[in-house]
C-alpha cells in the first residue's frame, strides 16, 4: 500500500460518486491517508520507484495543497482530476529511472490536458489549446532526446549514465522539452496565455502544483548529468535562468490583468527554480529547490484560486477591479497581500527563505554575480507586487466595485494555504533536515 | 518573560488589532500600553547589562545546517537604540492621538513596526537581522501610502522599492560573509573577516548608506518625509534613519575595522557632500516640511563624517548626535504637519506670524530649530561640537569646514523662523484655529524637555554612550 495506490484507486472510484459533499469528504480523507503513508516511507511498490525524505516532505505539502484545491472546487470532475494529478505527481516524484520518469511525466501532462479541457468559454478553450500544442511539442523533444540517448546504448530503465556526444545531445533535447513545461524562456510563450486564460483553479493546479512537481523531478533525474558536464552545462543554464527571470519580471510589470501578472510571475519563478540547476554543485542546491517548490506551491495555488473566487471570469480581473478590496473585505485583502508579499520575498514568509537559500546556493557555487542579478530581479518583481497592493489598499473603491466575497469552504482553503506560507516562512528546520 | 516575545508578540498583536471589522478607536490605548511596557522591559534589560560586551537573551528557531538561528543578544549600543525607539514610539503614539482616519489599522501598523524594529536591534544573526530590517518596510509602506498627503502613493512605492533594492546588496554581503566565515553570527565573525574582500564592505556600505541616507543615495527620503503623515515622518527620521546609522556603525565600522579604515575617506567625502548639499537644498526650500526633511538629511551627513573618523570620541559623538537628531527633528516635523493641517498650505511664504496666535507651539518650534542649528544649551550644540572636536583630532584642522554646515543650517532655520513664526501675520494664520489636542501638545513638551535636559546634562548620556564603544577600542584604536 502506498500513497500512489490509494490515490489511484480512489480516483477511479470517484467517477461513480454523485454526492459532491461525500466526494469532497472522502477525497480529503484519502489525502490524509496518503500523507500518513508517505510519512511512514511507503513508496510506490514497483521497480524503479523510491521515496527519499525530501520527496516525502514535498508529497505531504502537495497533499495539503490538493486538499485546499478540493475544498475550493465546485465540480465533481475537477475533484477527480485533482486526485489524479496527485497520483501522477507521486509517481513522477518517486521515479528513479529515466523510463519511469518519462512515463510519469507524460501521465501528468495528459491529466493536465484533460483538466483544462473542461472549458466554459472561448477564452478558456484558447488557453487549453495553446497548452496542448506546447505540451505536444515538449513531448516530441523528450521522445527525440530519449532516442538519441538510446542510440548511445544507454538503457532507459536505470538512472542516468555518463554520456558522450549523442547522449549529451539527447539529454539536452529532453531538457529542452522539459523546459517547455517548466516555462523556461524561450519555451515560455504559451504559459503566459494559458495560465491567464484557463480556469483560475486549473491554473492554480498547473502553475502551482504540477510545475513544481516537474521541476523537482527533473532536478532529481538530471542533476547527475548536469554535474558530469558542468563546465558546458552551467553557462547555458545561467543564461536561460537569467533571461527567464528577467523577462518574466519585466513583462509582468506592464500587465493590467492580475492573471497575466501571475502568469508572468510564474515564468520568472521558473527562472529562479532553474538557478538550483545552475548551482547543482552546491550542497544547498537541492534544499533550495525543495524550499522554493514548497513555498511556490502554497503561494501560487493560493493566488490563482483567490482570483478565481473574486471574479467568475478570473482572466478578466484587472488591477482596477481590485480598488477598494482592502476596505470592503479585510480578510481576503490581507490573505491576498500576504501571499503577494511572499512571492515578492518579504521576510517571515516562505517566499523569503526559499529565495534566500536559493541565492546562497548560487553564492556557494561561486557565482556571486548571478546571485546579485537574482536579487535585483527579486527587487524588480517587488514593483509589480507592490503595484497590486497599491490598488488593494491605497486606492479608493470604484463605484462599480463588484468583487465577490469568499464563501466558507474557499476561505478555509485560503487559510490552509496561508498557514503553509507562514509556517515555512518561520520554521525552516523541517526542510533542512530532509535529504532530497 | 522570554525576550523573543518583545518581537513576536507585537507582530501577532498587530494582526489581532487590525482584523476586527469595526474601527476601534481604543487601539491607541493598546499601542500606548504596549510601548510603555516595551520601554519598561528595555529599562530592565539595561539594568542587567554586563559591564562590557553582549548579553545573550536566548536562541530560537535553530536551523543548524544553515546557521539560521534567531540569536537575541544585546549590548549597550543596542539597548541605547532600543530606549530611543521606545521613547519615540510613545511620543509618536501620543502625537497621533486625535487621528480619525482608520485608527485601528494605523496603530496596528505602529505595533507591527515596534516588533520589527526590536528585532533589528536585538538580533545578532545576520539573516534574522535582515528579516527584521526588511519587515520594518512593510508598516512604513502602508503608513505613508494610506495616511500620507497627495503624492503619497508615489512616495510610498518609491521608498519601498529604493530601500528594498539596497537591502538586496546587504543580503548578498551577508551571504558572502557566511561563505567566508561559516557563520551568520555577527558576534563571531570579526576574526574571520579581517581579510574580507572589499566587495563585502562596499555592498554593506551602499546598502546602509541608502537607509541613512547619504548623498547620492538619499533621493527616496525627501518624498517619503514630505508625503508621510507628520508622526510617521518623525518615526522615519527618528528611528528608521537611525537604523541605517546603527547598522553602519555596527557592521561597516565595528565588524570590518580594517576595511573601514581603508575607506574612511568615503564617509568623510559623502558626509560632507550630504551636509552641504542637503543644507543648500533646505536653504532653497519654501515648503516647510521639505525644509525640515533636508535639514534632517544634512544632519545625517554630520553623523557620517563622525563615523569616518572612527575614533572612540567620534563614534560617541556620532551616537549622541543620532539621539539628538531624533529628538530635535521629530518636533519640527510634527509642528510642520500641524501647521499644514490648520492652514492647508506647506508654503512658508503663506505663513508668518504664527507666534502671535500660537505662542507655546511656536516656542517649541523655535527651540527645536535652535537645537538643529546647534545653539548652546541644546542637544544639537553638544552633538555638533563633539563631532567637530573629534574629527579635528582625527583629520586635522581643515575639518572646521563642518562649521560651514552649521552656518548654512543657521541661515535656513533663522530664515524659516522669520517666515513662519515671526513677521507679519498672514491671512492663513489669521483664519486658522491653532488649538491642539492636549495629549499631542504634551508629546511636544516632552521633546522640548529632552532637548534641553541633554543639552545641559550631556554627561548622563555620554557615560552610557562611552561605555557602549569602550569595548571595541583597545589602546585607542579599533
Amino acid at each position: 500500500m502506498s500513497a500512489f495506490t490509494i490515490l489511484f484507486a480512489f480516483g477511479l472510484l470517484s467517477f461513480a460518486m454523485r454526492s459532491s459533499l461525500l466526494l469532497k469528504l472522502l477525497s480529503l480523507l484519502v489525502l490524509v491517508a496518503a500523507g500518513y503513508l508517505t510519512l511512514n516511507s511507503y513508496a510506490l511498490p514497483l521497480n524503479g520507484f523510491s521515496l527519499t525524505s525530501g520527496v516525502a516532505l514535498f508529497e505531504v505539502v502537495l497533499f495539503i495543497v490538493l486538499g485546499a484545491a478540493i475544498l475550493n472546487e465546485d465540480e465533481n470532475i475537477n475533484v477527480t482530476q485533482t486526485i489524479f494529478i496527485g497520483t501522477a505527481s507521486v509517481a513522477l516524484l518517486e521515479s528513479n529511472t529515466l523510463l519511469n520518469f518519462i512515463i510519469s511525466f507524460e501521465a501528468l501532462s495528459v491529466i493536465s490536458f484533460v483538466l483544462v479541457a473542461n472549458v466554459k468559454n472561448a477564452t478558456q478553450a484558447s488557453g487549453a489549446v495553446k497548452m496542448f500544442i506546447a505540451g505536444s511539442i515538449a513531448t516530441a523533444f523528450i521522445v527525440l532526446g530519449a532516442a538519441f540517448y538510446l542510440f548511445e546504448n544507454h538503457p532507459l530503465n536505470s538512472g542516468l549514465q555518463n554520456v558522450e556526444t549523442f547522449g549529451t545531445l539527447g539529454l539536452w533535447l529532453m531538457l529542452m522539452g522539459l523546459f517547455y513545461k517548466l516555462t523556461i524562456v524561450p519555451m515560455h510563450s504559451w504559459a503566459a496565455d494559458s495560465y491567464a486564460e484557463i480556469k483560475a483553479s486549473h491554473a492554480a493546479l498547473l502553475s502551482g502544483a504540477a510545475k513544481t512537481v516537474a521541476a523537482l523531478a527533473v532536478f532529481k533525474t538530471f542533476s547527475p548529468f548536469l554535474l558530469q558536464n558542468l563546465e558546458f552545462n552551467a553557462p547555458i543554464l545561467v543564461a536561460l535562468a537569467i533571461v527567464t527571470m528577467t523577462l518574466g519580471n519585466f513583462l509582468a510589470l506592464f500587465q493590467k490583468k492580475v492573471a497575466k501578472i501571475l502568469a508572468y510571475s510564474s515564468i520568472a519563478h521558473a527562472g529562479y527554480m532553474l538557478l538550483a540547476f545552475v548551482a547543482v554543485k552546491s550542497a544547498y542546491a537541492s534544499t533550495s529547490l525543495l524550499y522554493i517548490a514548497i513555498a511556490y506551491v502554497f503561494m501560487q495555488s493560493a493566488l490563482f484560486t483567490l482570483i478565481g473566487n473574486l471574479k467568475e471570469n478570473a482572466s478578466e480581473l484587472s488591477l482596477e477591479d481590485l480598488k477598494g478590496l482592502g476596505e470592503k473585505d479585510k480578510i481576503t485583502a490581507l490573505i491576498f497581500t500576504v501571499q503577494l508579499f511572499s512571492l515578492a520575498g518579504v521576510p517571515l514568509l516562505a517566499g523569503f527563505i526559499s529565495k534566500a537559500v536559493l541565492v546562497y546556493a548560487v553564492v556557494d557555487a561561486d557565482l556571486p554575480i548571478v546571485a546579485l542579478v537574482t536579487l535585483l530581479n527579486s527587487a524588480l518583481s517587488v514593483a509589480y507586487y507592490a503595484w497590486i497592493v497599491k490598488h488593494v489598499y491605497f486606492d479608493e473603491a470604484s463605484l462599480d466595485y463588484e468583487l465577490k466575497s469568499l464563501r466558507f469552504a474557499p476561505l478555509m482553503a485560503q487559510f490552509i494555504l496561508l498557514g503553509g506560507t507562514i509556517y515555512f516562512g518561520i520554521f525552516a528546520f523541517g526542510v533542512f533536515k530532509v535529504a532530497f | 518573560m522570554s525576550y523573543e516575545l518583545l518581537i513576536f508578540a507585537p507582530l501577532a498583536l498587530s494582526l489581532l488589532v487590525y482584523i476586527p471589522t469595526r474601527n476601534l478607536g481604543g487601539t491607541k490605548y493598546v499601542a500606548l500600553a504596549l510601548f510603555v511596557y516595551m520601554f519598561s522591559k528595555t529599562i530592565e534589560l539595561y539594568k542587567q547589562l554586563p559591564e562590557h560586551g553582549y548579553m545573550l537573551l536566548g536562541k530560537f528557531l535553530e536551523v543548524k545546517a544553515f546557521d539560521f538561528v534567531l540569536t537575541l543578544q544585546v549590548d549597550r549600543l543596542s539597548v541605547i537604540m532600543l530606549l530611543l525607539t521606545c521613547v519615540l514610539l510613545i511620543l509618536v503614539t501620543l502625537s497621533s492621538w486625535s487621528l480619525t482616519k482608520k485608527p485601528a489599522a494605523y496603530f496596528s501598523l505602529l505595533i507591527f513596526f515596534s516588533g520589527a524594529i526590536f528585532g533589528v536591534f536585538m538580533s545578532t544573526n545576520f539573516i534574522w537581522f535582515f528579516i527584521f530590517w526588511e519587515l520594518t518596510l512593510i508598516p512604513m509602506l502602508f503608513l505613508v501610502g494610506i495616511w500620507g498627503a497627495e503624492g503619497r502613493i508615489y512616495a510610498a512605492i518609491k521608498f519601498f522599492l529604493y530601500t528594498h533594492v539596497a537591502s538586496m546588496l546587504i543580503l548578498l554581503a551577508f551571504f558572502l560573509i557566511y561563505k567566508q566565515s561559516g557563520t551568520f553570527d555577527m558576534t563571531l565573525v570579526k576574526e574571520a573577516m579581517l581579510t574580507t574582500p572589499a566587495l563585502i564592505w562596499w555592498l554593506m556600505f551602499i546598502g546602509f548608506a541608502v537607509k541613512m541616507p547619504l548623498f547620492p543615495f538619499h533621493t527616496w527620503l525627501p518624498d517619503a518625509h514630505v508625503q508621510a503623515p507628520s508622526p510617521v515622518s518623525a518615526l522615519l527620521a527618528g528611528v528608521l534613519l537611525k537604523m541605517g546609522a546603527y547598522a553602519m556603525m555596527r557592521m561597516v565600522i565595528l565588524l570590518l575595522p580594517i576595511q573601514a579604515e581603508k575607506f574612511a575617506w568615503i564617509f568623510v567625502v559623502l558626509g560632507l557632500l550630504t551636509l552641504l548639499y542637503a543644507g543648500f537644498m533646505a536653504l532653497y526650500e519654501t515648503h516647510v516640511k521639505k525644509m525640515v526633511a533636508y535639514s534632517s538629511i544634512s544632519h545625517m551627513g554630520l553623523i557620517a563624517i563622525a563615523m569616518g573618523a572612527m575614533s572612540y570620541a567620534s563614534l560617541s559623538a556620532a551616537l549622541f548626535e543620532m539621539i539628538g537628531h531624533a529628538l530635535i527633528i521629530s518636533p519640527l516635523f510634527l509642528i510642520a504637519g500641524f501647521l499644514h493641517q490648520k492652514m492647508n498650505t506647506w508654503e512658508m511664504t503663506d505663513m508668518g506670524g504664527v507666534m502671535q496666535k500660537a505662542p507655546y507651539l511656536s516656542a517649541i518650534f523655535v527651540l527645536a530649530g535652535l537645537g538643529a542649528l546647534g545653539l548652546p544649551g541644546t542637544m544639537g550644540f553638544i552633538g555638533e561640537i563633539t563631532i567637530l572636536i573629534s574629527t579635528i583630532e582625527s583629520f586635522g584642522s581643515w575639518m572646521v569646514v563642518i562649521l560651514l554646515g552649521s552656518l548654512i543650517s543657521a541661515s535656513y532655520l533663522i530664515w524659516t523662523f522669520r517666515r513662519v513664526i515671526y513677521g507679519e501675520m498672514s491671512e492663513g494664520v489669521k483664519n486658522a484655529n491653532f488649538s491642539m489636542n492636549r495629549v499631542e501638545f504634551f508629546s511636544l513638551l516632552v521633546f522640548a524637555f529632552l532637548i534641553i535636559l541633554f543639552g545641559i546634562y550631556p554627561q548622563t548620556l555620554f557615560d552610557e554612550i562611552n561605555q557602549a564603544f569602550g569595548v571595541y577600542f583597545t589602546g585607542g584604536t579599533l
